[in-house]
């Protein structure tokens, strides 16, 4: 029993050594291959995944974007949305939480392709010795209200659509203005999203709205780490939903210094993740538990991340050391 | 399972009135249009040119005369219905909103007629024998006898259950002097539901889509990579095949009339093979243009044969074969999609903003940046 | 010409071995050294160094320039990136302390007048040569007024902007721009440029003493202790002055030995020793009369939080990407965010850090020390007594400078007050 106990023990600590940015290079570029090619494999893991498989990309997709057929399903004419159809609905969301639980945000940090995409533009930069761009706090606190704005619009518009008040040409709303739908095809050599629609206004309008979004959307990831993770509307669904969730993040405020260190490496810019001293449920609605606090702070088991009360991942000291000696030898 | 339904008399063909920009009038001139024009004519295969001589002598330009076709509209619907709203109700691979539960059903009309706006509802004929069979994904390949509609403008009826591809074949004979008339007018229709079972789906792709039975029939080619909700779009090459008891059909004469009743005309090859490019016909004003406009095509095929035999107690001497397929195509996303505007405007706005981002940051790197005031009055 | 042959017989300075200062920092560390059994033998090489810095007032080598810093808050590693030398200029001598005197109010710090006194005089101990810069952070007032007297000594002086409050975002974009305007002024100062490779470099060399500094903070979690707290703190002072490699390896060597005894079961105290926390002014070689004095009297120090030792070498720096805007940045949040100076507006993470320890080396006493004429320390006492007196864990603040006059009183206080503790220990048992 005691030595199974040890070899617990040294388990984690080989885990808590872990390097974890290549850890999740590797991770993250795995599960691009699986989502953005998996379709000429044949594989389809259904659609309702919390996480931007887009389903533009007819090809190669393995999975799709929950946003897509939730917008679909409301769209549908009132009569049979608040009737039949409401189940299909309820069971496509209750399978989209039932994904969603297992890996918390750690979709968005891990998983999605779009995510990664940022991730590959920043490194792109970083090689390039280009600084990266911050906000500032103000800016932070309006700007992270956008993506609760879009949520809501991404539900009401495809309602009033349904019930007649919107062109069908808006549908589905979020999906036309989404940047996933013109980059993610492009990676099966599809660019037949970067087009305008001029069929008619409203269709007009929306495409050259999509498109300008794109633009900035690489302007945007280059300079700031995960730009659109920011504005994302999934990610607010995500957090709305992130109570029942299997992963958490959790910090143990007594051993924090604030020394912000885990701050400083966040791509969201959340400063409560060092700040805040007394919330044990320390991931914020932007967090997106890529984890990289945990593996850049100091303290002893001051930030962890468990599943299912189970801690996988515990800031420290050794791994720190460890991880910190690396950069200053080949950091990049 | 035998039920008369009239087509005026036989399955004929004869051009639509008012398309005939050369010739007028004049019966059979799109045909003749069509051959001129350079399309493969079947060389001098007596049958071919048998056929259209036929054809002529035998008076094919009668008042509400064409060939029988199966339509998923009636005809007062005006032929092309807006379908961007309706999710039911597809032919050639459209949709038809079964995955959303109920009971689902679908309705074709059997409509004579060799524009597909302007056939009329065909009407009963009682010295012709008419029968419909119905292959479902559930059912043999043989397929299952339907009852014929009571009238002509109730249409065929069916359930929908399952998904996957539903045919109707709507066979009709009838004796004319010594020719046999055989009339196979079939329908394909897809019926496929976001979200429903994907096995069911995948079975549904892959069941065959021929009717070893049919004395002719036109099946459309699947388009390289095909999936389940397909439409095709103007500007398209689709091809079909002409079979007879499911083996190739070569040298019929294979007629494409576009929603507004342009056609084309060509011969199928060895391999019972033909080709046309669906063309564009849809060009209303930008108001009111609508991207997923629906538009009907309309494939006939025919062929002589010099068989006889008896036919209800009386000989024949030749056989004529005529198959029908309807199907939908919308109009060509590159007649409103414009790669130059979107590539334009993104790329405008990714370098109006790099450039923005740039000047900004330069901007934050002088030293000093001044405090002002507003001059308030 | 009355005077033709004046045998003028040069006054022969004595030397500095021979001098009142050199004999103060014997009388410390030979108490250090032999008032005390089982001293650890890998400090052997920390007595040496002080003994020949201190004592005999060896000369000291240095590469490249010399650098300064009047205050943990100057990045080192910036310093070491353009190929300097760091120094701490902070002092702990009496006899500086006196010589100080002048340039201050009676009632200051004896560490500012000491570090003035230093700076004044002509033999400067450590004896490294003289600064090439002097970085001086605007912390406290006292150290804020130095910096023109300073200049006034014919050195020159950086002042190196750090705001009063640590929470806010102004503060911190403001500190940052300070951290990046001091790399200016090195550079200037040397020549060279900062390069990623020169920062890494110098990174890795500050990880590794922080590494080696952790590794030694660990240890002293040990119930009963593997060392005492007057050797820990001649480890941490001699960062002050000592090559970074040097020091490194010397603490490594030391790790190795106390990782020994504590598989031996080695007991530097007793078991009922009183394990005390040590906060407040920091104890700077010599000035090492309060630790000295708890642990003569029974006691040990297990722990500090102060800005010779555990402040100074505790917090690490975090990088996300390695370029060096990154780095620079990283490493002025490093200095600002963690620290628990009392110079800024809020102690919060003060209290916090201290009760942290408290806990997690099982303390049982904490002992205040404020140096007679340091306001903020003196300022803070109340609400760090509070926090403690909430907590239930046994405080003792004491008043006191760089003079050894107070020895007797201050004795018998900490006696009193290490006796409670055993007591309490007892009654708990
Ligand atoms: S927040 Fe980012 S990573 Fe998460 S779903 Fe949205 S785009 Fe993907
Ligand atoms: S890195 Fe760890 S110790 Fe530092 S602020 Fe974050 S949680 Fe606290
Ligand atoms: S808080 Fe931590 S896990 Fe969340 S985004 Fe920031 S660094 Fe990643």
């Amino acid at each position: 029993m005691k030595q199974n106990n040890s070899r617990l023990q040294a388990v984690r600590d080989a885990v808590n050594r872990v390097d974890l940015n290549s850890f999740r290079f590797w991770l993250q570029l795995a599960a691009f291959a699986l989502f953005v090619y998996g379709g000429y494999f044949a594989i389809d893991l259904g659609s309702r995944l919390p996480l931007f498989s887009c389903a533009y990309n007819d090809e190669g997709r393995a999975a799709i974007c929950y946003l897509l057929p939730l917008q679909h399903q409301l769209s549908q004419p009132w009569p049979r949305l608040f009737s039949i159809a409401s189940i299909t609905v309820i069971t496509g969301f209750l399978t989209f939480v039932l994904w969603f639980i297992f890996l918390n945000k750690g979709w968005c940090g891990y998983v999605c392709p779009l995510g990664t995409i940022q991730d590959w533009i920043t490194a792109l930069r970083r090689r390039l010795g280009i600084r990266y761009s911050r906000y500032s706090q103000s800016q932070f606190a309006q700007l992270t209200r956008v993506k609760y704005l879009l949520l809501a619009l991404m539900i009401l518009i495809p309602l009033g659509i349904g019930g007649g008040f919107f062109s069908h040409d808006m549908s589905p709303p979020f999906c036309l203005i989404c940047p996933a739908r013109m980059v993610l095809p492009m990676f099966t050599g599809d660019v037949s999203q970067f087009t305008i629609d001029f069929s008619s206004k409203t269709a007009m309008i929306m495409t050259a709205v999509g498109i300008s979004i794109t633009g900035l959307f690489l302007v945007g990831a280059f300079v700031k780490k995960r730009f659109f993770c920011f504005f994302c509307p999934m990610s607010a669904l995500h957090y709305l939903i992130s109570k029942p969730a299997l992963l958490k993040l959790k910090k143990d405020g007594n051993k924090c210094t604030r020394c912000g260190d885990c701050y400083r490496v966040c791509d969201m810019e959340i400063k409560e993740i060092a700040d805040d001293v007394k919330t044990v449920n320390i991931m914020a609605d932007d967090c997106i538990m890529c984890l990289k606090c945990v593996a850049s702070c100091p303290e002893e088991g001051a930030l962890k991340a468990t599943f299912a009360g189970i801690p996988i991942l515990e800031s420290t000291e050794a791994g720190f050391i460890k991880r910190i000696n690396k950069g200053c030898s080949d950091g990049k | 399972m035998l039920a008369t339904l009239s087509m005026n008399g036989y399955c004929q063909y004869s051009p639509a009135p008012g398309k005939q920009l050369e010739l007028g009038g004049r019966p059979g001139a799109a045909m003749d249009r069509a051959a001129a024009s350079g399309a493969p004519a079947g060389g001098g295969r007596p049958e071919a040119g048998n056929h259209r001589s036929n054809a002529r002598s035998d008076g094919m330009g009668m008042h509400s005369g064409g060939a029988i076709w199966l339509s998923d509209a009636p005809p007062m619907r005006g032929g092309g219905s807006r379908s961007g709203n309706a999710r039911g109700g597809g032919m050639g691979g459209m949709n038809m909103g079964g995955g959303y539960g109920g009971r689902a059903m679908k309705r074709l009309w059997p409509r004579a007629g060799n524009d597909p706006q302007k056939s009329s509802f065909a009407r009963e004929d009682a010295q012709a024998s008419t029968e419909i069979l119905l292959v479902t994904p559930s059912s043999t390949p043989e397929g299952e006898p339907l009852p014929a509609p009571a009238e002509s403008h109730t249409g065929i009826a069916f359930e929908v259950p399952a998904q996957g591809y539903y045919r109707v074949y709507l066979t009709t004979r009838k004796l004319q002097g010594k020719i046999l008339n055989v009339c196979v007018a079939k329908a394909e229709v897809a019926n496929f539901g976001h979200g429903g079972d994907e096995e069911e789906q995948a079975r549904g792709m892959q069941a065959p889509r021929i009717l070893e039975s049919a004395p002719i029939e036109i099946v459309r080619e699947r388009q390289p990579n095909e999936k389940m909700f397909f439409q095709l779009k103007s500007g398209d090459e689709q091809p079909f095949v002409i079979l007879q008891k499911g083996l190739p059909l070569p040298s019929a004469r294979v007629r494409f009339v576009s929603h507004q009743g342009w056609s084309r005309e060509a011969v199928s090859d060895e391999q019972g093979r033909v080709s046309f490019q669906v063309i564009r016909d849809y060009f209303p004003p930008w108001g009111e243009f609508q991207k997923r406009f629906k538009a009907t095509y309309l494939v006939i095929a025919e062929a002589n044969a010099a068989e006889s035999g008896n036919y209800q107690g009386q000989p024949y001497t030749s056989v004529r074969y005529q198959a029908t397929l309807s199907g939908s195509y919308q109009p060509s996303p590159s007649d409103y999609m414009s790669y130059a505007w979107g590539l334009g405007i993104g790329l405008l706005i990714f370098l109006f903003s790099g450039v923005a981002v740039y000047l900004y940051r330069r901007r934050r790197v002088k030293p000093f940046v001044e405090v002002r005031f507003d001059e308030a009055k | 010409m009355e005077n033709e042959s004046p045998k003028i017989i040069p006054i022969q300075p004595a030397p500095y071995s021979r001098s009142r200062q050199a004999g103060e920092s014997q009388n410390v560390l030979d108490h250090i050294v032999d008032d005390f059994q089982d001293n650890p033998a890998s400090m052997q090489y920390f007595y040496d160094l002080f003994r020949r810095v201190y004592c005999h007032g060896d000369a000291l080598q240095h590469e490249g320039m010399l650098v300064g810093t009047t205050c943990i808050q100057a990045p080192e590693e910036l310093i070491y990136a353009f190929g300097a030398t760091p120094m701490r200029l902070c002092n702990g001598s009496y006899h500086y302390d006196q010589r100080g005197a002048d340039f201050m109010p009676a009632k200051s710090c004896s560490l500012v007048k000491a570090t003035l006194g230093m700076l004044s005089s002509e033999t400067v101990i450590p004896k490294i040569g003289k600064p090439d810069l002097i970085v001086n952070p605007t912390t406290c007032d006292q150290k804020k007024k130095a910096s023109a007297m300073i200049e006034g000594m014919g050195y020159s002086v950086y002042d190196l902007e750090v705001p009063s409050v640590k929470e806010s975002e102004a503060s911190r974009v403001y500190w940052q721009r300070s951290v990046r305007q001091l790399a200016g002024r090195l550079q200037e100062l040397t020549g060279r440029k900062l390069t990623r490779k020169s920062l890494k470099q110098a990174m890795s060399k500050t990880t590794r003493a922080q590494a080696a500094f952790r590794a030694l903070h660990n240890f002293r979690r040990q119930s009963p202790s593997l060392i005492l707290g007057k050797d820990a703190f001649l480890v941490t002072n001699a960062y002050f002055f000592d090559d970074i490699g040097r020091w490194t390896t010397a603490v490594e060597k030391l790790n190795e030995e106390l990782a020994q005894r504590a598989k031996a079961g080695f007991k530097a105290v007793q078991s009922k020793a009183p394990r005390v926390l040590f906060t407040g002014s920091p104890p700077i070689f010599p000035n090492l009369k309060l630790p000295l004095l708890i642990e003569e009297s029974g006691g040990v120090v297990v722990t500090d939080e102060t800005c010779s030792s555990n402040r100074m070498l505790y917090d690490m720096t975090a990088v996300d990407e390695w370029r060096v805007n990154d780095m620079v940045d990283s490493l002025a949040d490093k200095y600002l965010k963690p620290c628990t100076c009392p110079i800024f507006t809020r102690n919060d993470d003060r209290k916090r850090r201290l009760l942290d320890l408290v806990s997690d080396f099982n303390v049982d006493g904490v002992v205040y020390q404020a140096f007679a004429g340091c306001q903020v320390y003196e300022m803070e006492y109340r609400s760090v007594a509070e926090e403690f007196n909430r907590a239930g864990i046994p405080l003792l603040y004491v008043e006191t400078d760089y003079s050894t006059d107070d020895k007797g009183q201050l004795s018998t206080r900490i006696e009193a007050f290490l006796e409670s503790m055993k007591n309490r220990k007892k009654q708990r048992a």
